[in-house]
């Protein structure tokens, strides 16, 4: 009987019961898209915020900034002491956040001569295949940290042992275009190079008026066969915090606990820490431009986005729920004339939460599927990439629809109760 | 008798009254949330991209202004009437930096004199042990050097130097304050501006002045040739690597906001239309009385009209209202600043939340005036 009743109730106000079922699917919709992109935004921003480049600067330990900063008084020679082994790279790859680290290249500098003028030569990885002794093999170099050098000509590689990228001013200086030829005297060797203007890039920074080339060709002219003098690393990392903070202070300072919590993370100073766990001749700097500013916007954005995803769930919240009070209010009659027929307050309550609940169950179905395509929808015009839908929202939704359709039929139902069936038979 | 009968019509007409009440108040709490949501949104997509570029100038300086020619140094007077050409609400920090090479026992050290204040606008990622030089015998130290020469707070360093009339001068200094910034800085000895200018005895002369500006990178680009132009003695660069960066990740946020805005405001819309839809179609009955008793469809048509048009001016005015508290809370709580909104906006929700009121009610209205009131009135 009650089966039988529920069903009718649904099949004859089609309309009315299509109605519900359509807002209650936008209702969900909405908030499973905002969800969606929320507990997503944190990851795509930090994609985003690559742009900015290398947040991490490994160099030599001994590395002695006085010579680092007077490199012009040895007879216009760059010739820092200390040097990394280039076979040392591949462990930047196998540290515990080895998946955070998002690009790193390989820089060796040399002044050489160009027509008898000294020129800054840097040698690095531009778009290097690496095959990681854990299996893993990536694509790391230069070229995807740069994201802001606008680079004229074809694109270089590493395996061009004959190219050069030439900055903008020097290209000016020394009249050159893309195709052109040159020759580099080494200092130290007095080796003859002859190399071709593979591109020509603006920088708008000091990398303007440099070249830059393969990194054996530099190494060669440096005459430091397997070294490199420092490494630019990217990371994804987690916005910094107290424990953080103290923790890249000195991480002797930390208790147990914390020690673990802070080794376990993502923040710069425990991947700064973990490279130099597994290089040890090496000083690994955080980059405090990058690394801060990164923290700041992440943090605002994301809250941006829960707070709007708090106010679309209130207002879904309010919508389902009106249009569920609206929809018990308006059959107040149907009601009544159960109660006359002799239907006990429970009973009708009962018939009334089944069918909001089916109406809900169906339009929450619908409305999470809706939900997700709006996800990718902005996933994809956004940012470029899907939104991984989490399982976790399911049960959110779930549960935020079952306890607002329930919160919805509250005033119905009190006012059902107190319902004379007389009175709404009467009419008005 | 009487009584009694008298008591049953004030409580039909007063339960009547209660009814109404409760769908008067479902429609109007529909269109407000519909209005609130339309008037909080736009305003945030207006104002949020603005006050993200403000949190973009973490990243520090985009302009820095260098001598042009063979000079060394700019005239800080030109400096400023240059900074002047930036309306002042744009204008985040003014840095000037000069240099000095130094000794302190015997090794070779960069001395650097800025404007600590303005650093702290300019380059805000500065991470400072300590605190900012403040009196004239107080200097900064970067992290390496105090690695290097093994000093630490509190600790004196003595420097000696020349000035530009050649006197040699050897002081002691106090250091307050470590600073780690993982790029050059770590290198070098901060001191205040005007101690290094004394020590210089030169005057309102730097080497390099750092700009932080909110503003696009066509107006920065449009600022650096106006300077190019009007003052020939300082040569402006945009800083490429922060503008480029910054342009690329804002364009992606204020993208991903207005999306979201739209998914939200369309989603929205059509869950107050539905709401409005519900309210009157259960009024079919009504409407079939009405035609029965003899009213033409346009007047029923008015009718509604007038109320939705009633509800929708009500629902719209509360709507943004509580959508200005709400864009207020969301820029109070992210960035921490009022939120800037423009009048013509609460105009512009009210009249939409009518657009979506008359909308939705007239269409069940035009459905339910042309069936037969006979039909209508039976219940099916």
């Amino acid at each position: 009987m009650f089966g039988k009743m529920l069903l009718r109730v649904l099949t004859r106000q089609k309309k009315k019961s299509l109605l519900i079922v359509l807002t209650v699917a936008l209702g969900v919709s909405l908030a499973t898209s905002m969800l969606n992109v929320m507990f997503d935004v944190g990851d795509k921003v930090n994609q985003e915020l690559k742009a900015y480049g290398a947040n991490l600067n490994i160099v030599p330990k001994g590395a002695s900034f006085v010579s680092d900063m007077y490199q012009i008084d040895d007879n216009n020679q760059a010739t820092p002491s200390q040097f990394i082994q280039e076979d040392e790279l591949v462990k930047i790859k196998m540290i515990f956040w080895a998946y955070n680290i998002v690009d790193f290249a390989p820089y060796l500098s040399v002044t050489a001569n160009i027509d008898d003028k000294p020129v800054k030569i840097v040698g690095t990885w531009f778009d290097k295949h690496l095959i990681i002794p854990t299996g893993d093999e990536i694509d790391t170099g230069m070229l995807a940290m740069k994201s802001w050098w606008q680079i004229d000509g074809s694109k270089m590689v590493d395996d061009n042992l004959h190219g050069a990228m030439m900055g903008e001013t020097l290209a000016k200086k020394l009249n050159l275009k893309i195709g052109d030829e040159f020759t580099i005297v080494a200092p130290k060797t007095q080796q003859i190079i002859t190399l071709t203007v593979n591109n020509i890039f603006h920088s708008g920074g000091i990398e303007d008026s440099e070249i830059y080339v393969s990194l054996p060709i530099a190494q060669k002219l440096a005459d430091k066969v397997g070294l490199v003098e420092r490494i630019e690393v990217s990371a994804l990392t987690t916005p910094e915090n107290e424990l953080a903070r103290r923790a890249a202070q000195d991480p002797n300072s930390l208790s147990r606990n914390e020690w673990d919590v802070w080794y376990c993370t993502a923040y710069i100073s425990s991947i700064a820490y973990q490279l130099e766990e597994v290089m040890p001749s090496v000083r690994v700097k955080a980059i405090m431009q990058v690394a801060e500013s990164e923290g700041a916007i992440l943090q605002k954005t994301q809250l941006l986005m829960i707070l709007l995803t708090i106010l679309s769930l209130v207002c879904s919240a309010l919508a389902i729920s009106n249009l569920v009070t609206a929809n018990v209010i308006e059959r107040s009659a149907e009601i009544g004339l159960l109660k006359a027929l002799g239907a006990s307050n429970s009973a009708v309550a009962m018939l009334i939460i089944c069918e909001i609940l089916i109406i809900g169950f169906i339009g929450g179905v619908i409305g999470y599927f809706i939900g997700v395509g709006f996800a990718q929808i902005i996933g994809y015009t956004v940012f470029g990439s899907t939104i991984e839908p989490k399982i976790l929202i399911i049960p959110l939704v779930g549960l935020m629809v079952l306890f607002i359709t329930l919160l919805g039929s509250v005033p119905a139902l009190r006012m059902m109760i107190f319902l004379k069936p007389i009175d709404v038979l009467h009419g008005r | 008798m009487l009584n009694k009968n008298r008591l049953f019509i004030t409580k039909t007409l007063l339960s009547s009254l209660i009814r109404r009440r409760s769908r008067i108040l479902v429609a109007l709490l529909g269109t407000a949330i519909g209005a609130t949501v339309l008037f909080g949104m736009v305003t945030l997509c207006y104002d949020i991209p603005r006050q993200m570029g403000k949190a973009f100038r973490s990243y520090g300086a985009n302009i820095i202004f260098m001598p042009a020619g063979s000079h060394a140094t700019i005239d800080l007077n030109l400096v400023n009437a240059a900074t002047d050409l930036i309306p002042s609400t744009q204008r985040i920090g003014v840095t000037p930096f000069r240099y000095l090479a130094v000794r302190s026992n015997v090794v070779p050290y960069t001395l650097v004199g800025t404007d600590f204040q303005q650093i702290t606008k300019t380059s805000p990622y500065w991470l400072i042990e300590g605190q900012f030089p403040s009196q004239d015998n107080e200097i900064m130290i970067g992290i390496d050097v105090a690695n290097y020469a093994h000093l630490s707070i509190g600790d004196i360093m003595p420097i000696a130097g020349k000035s530009r009339q050649n006197d040699n001068f050897d002081q002691i200094f106090k250091i307050v304050g470590i600073v780690k910034t993982g790029k050059t800085e770590d290198s070098f000895i901060f001191v205040n501006f005007t101690k290094l200018e004394s020590l210089l005895q030169e005057q309102n002369q730097a080497e390099v002045i750092e700009l932080s500006i909110s503003a696009p990178k066509e107006e920065l680009q449009n600022y650096i040739a106006k300077v190019k132009l009007n003052f020939p003695s300082i040569e402006p660069h945009l800083i490429k690597w922060v503008t480029q960066s910054e342009t690329q990740v804002l364009g992606k946020l204020s993208s991903l906001l207005y999306l979201v805005t739209s998914v939200v405001l369309i989603l929205t819309m059509i869950c107050v239309a539905t709401t409005m839809m519900t309210v009157v179609i259960e009024r079919r009955k009504e409407i079939g009385l009405k035609k029965a008793l003899g009213a033409e469809n346009r007047r029923i048509a008015k009718e509604f009209l007038a109320e939705s048009l009633f509800l929708g001016f009500i629902g719209g005015l509360i709507g943004s209202l509580f959508g200005l508290l709400f864009a207020q809370v969301i820029s109070r709580e992210v960035f921490g600043s009022s939120i800037v909104f423009e009048f013509y906006l609460i105009p512009f929700t009210i009249l939409i939340s009518m657009l979506v009121t008359v909308v939705a009610c007239l269409m069940p209205v035009k459905q339910a005036v042309e069936v037969e009131p006979a039909l209508v009135l039976r219940g099916e």
